[in-house]
């Protein structure tokens, strides 16, 4: 059994509700509790699994905003486990507060709860995603969601050069047609040829 | 957003997310008026003008800026340290926005506000920006420090918040590692 998830970043709208889905199940799961630092003053800080990167793509007009949510990949041969001198690591989010590692477990309190009804028993990233970008499921199973959708698009490690095999898989982004930007252009010329080239596609 | 206005700012995972605003602005029009990424500049209308923190984009056109409105907090107010970054780089659009129509003859004054909705017009303002003097750093403009009501207690500066009752896994270690493994049935 090899679980993880897919991340479709071409449905994913950057909202953060995985993160805080994330940090609201995992405070009161078995990692839990996640600190947070000095919550209402400068520069806040805390103990998050899962965080949001946000990224421009190409220059304006054909730019493109993506959103990369990154929590731990789960890799089949993770450094972060073999390099831990106390053995402390599972596969790396310091709390302060605690004193150790901690990430993402893929919400082991959920997967392996047969209290909660069979559809629940996924990661609470998943569950709430609202753009449904996101699988939960077991890469060893070639017919389980996760194995189909990373086969059908192309689903991909990020950095798979280090070879630490990380499990969880990208879907880019699909080409899509660029839509035109409005031009604020004060040319007659140019506007008097739109009129004609409009007029002929008619 | 992560949070607006009163609705969330005292959330401290949301803020950790987003704590204060920049301006947003086209990369290719700011280089072309010297003004650069994560700078000062100047926001100016016909009602008054503000400092902000500049920040610049791609997928913003031209001659367009924006921003999350209302992360600026006046320091000391809504249980936030006064040094929080709400009340020192988040700031208002209030300043430059004003509530009322021009009324031309009618004497009456019209509301500055959606005619449909009734929503605040925050969406058609016309602002002339140059960038800030040397020096020129920081929110501005700038107001005193709310003093803390009687009584009232600073926030804690560590929270460890159980939301729910932690649940326990109702399966052995052993099950736990092996069900489903499908190694083990090769």
């Amino acid at each position: 059994m090899k679980l993880g998830l897919v991340i479709d970043l071409d449905t994913c709208v950057g909202c953060n509700a995985c993160a805080v889905a994330c940090k609201q199940w995992n405070t009161s799961g078995t990692t839990g509790l996640l600190t947070d630092f000095e919550p209402y003053g400068k520069d806040s800080t805390g103990v998050w699994f899962n965080r949001i990167r946000n990224y421009e793509v190409g220059d304006y007009p054909n730019s493109k905003t993506v959103h990369f949510p990154m929590s731990c990949m789960h890799c089949d041969d993770a450094a972060c486990v073999t390099v831990c001198p106390t053995g402390a690591s599972y596969k790396r989010e310091l709390d302060r507060e605690d004193g150790v590692m901690k990430k993402c477990t893929l919400c082991v309190d959920r997967i392996y709860d047969e209290n909660l009804p069979e559809d629940e028993r996924k990661p609470a990233c998943v569950m709430t995603c609202p753009s449904h970008a996101r699988y939960f499921g077991d890469f060893d199973d070639p017919n389980s969601e996760v194995s189909i959708i990373s086969r059908e698009r192309n689903g991909e490690q990020l950095m798979p050069e280090l070879g630490y095999q990380p499990v969880n898989k990208y879907l880019s982004p699909r080409e899509k047609k660029n839509v035109g930007t409005y031009v604020n252009e004060t040319n007659s010329i140019k506007a008097v040829k739109d009129w004609v080239n409009r007029l002929v596609t008619r | 957003m992560m949070m607006y206005h009163s609705w969330d700012s005292q959330n401290a995972w949301l803020r950790q997310i987003l704590a204060q605003n920049y301006m947003y602005m086209n990369r290719q029009q700011a280089e072309a008026m010297g003004i650069k990424d994560l700078s000062w500049i100047w926001l100016e209308s016909k009602t008054g003008r503000i400092r902000v923190q500049v920040k610049l984009m791609e997928g913003v056109e031209k001659s367009t800026v924006w921003t999350w409105n209302a992360f600026g907090k006046q320091r000391g107010t809504w249980g936030l340290d006064a040094d929080a970054n709400e009340s020192n780089q988040g700031f208002l659009l209030n300043h430059l926005i004003n509530e009322h129509l021009p009324c031309g003859d009618t004497g009456r004054p019209i509301t500055n506000s959606d005619p449909i909705t009734g929503q605040a017009a925050w969406y058609d303002l016309q602002v002339k920006i140059y960038p800030a003097k040397a020096g020129e750093v920081g929110i501005w403009p700038n107001f005193e420090t709310i003093k803390p009501l009687p009584g009232s207690v600073r926030a804690k500066d560590k929270l460890r918040y159980q939301t729910h009752k932690a649940v326990g896994v109702s399966r052995s270690l052993k099950d736990i590692l092996m069900r489903g493994d499908t190694r083990r049935d090769k």
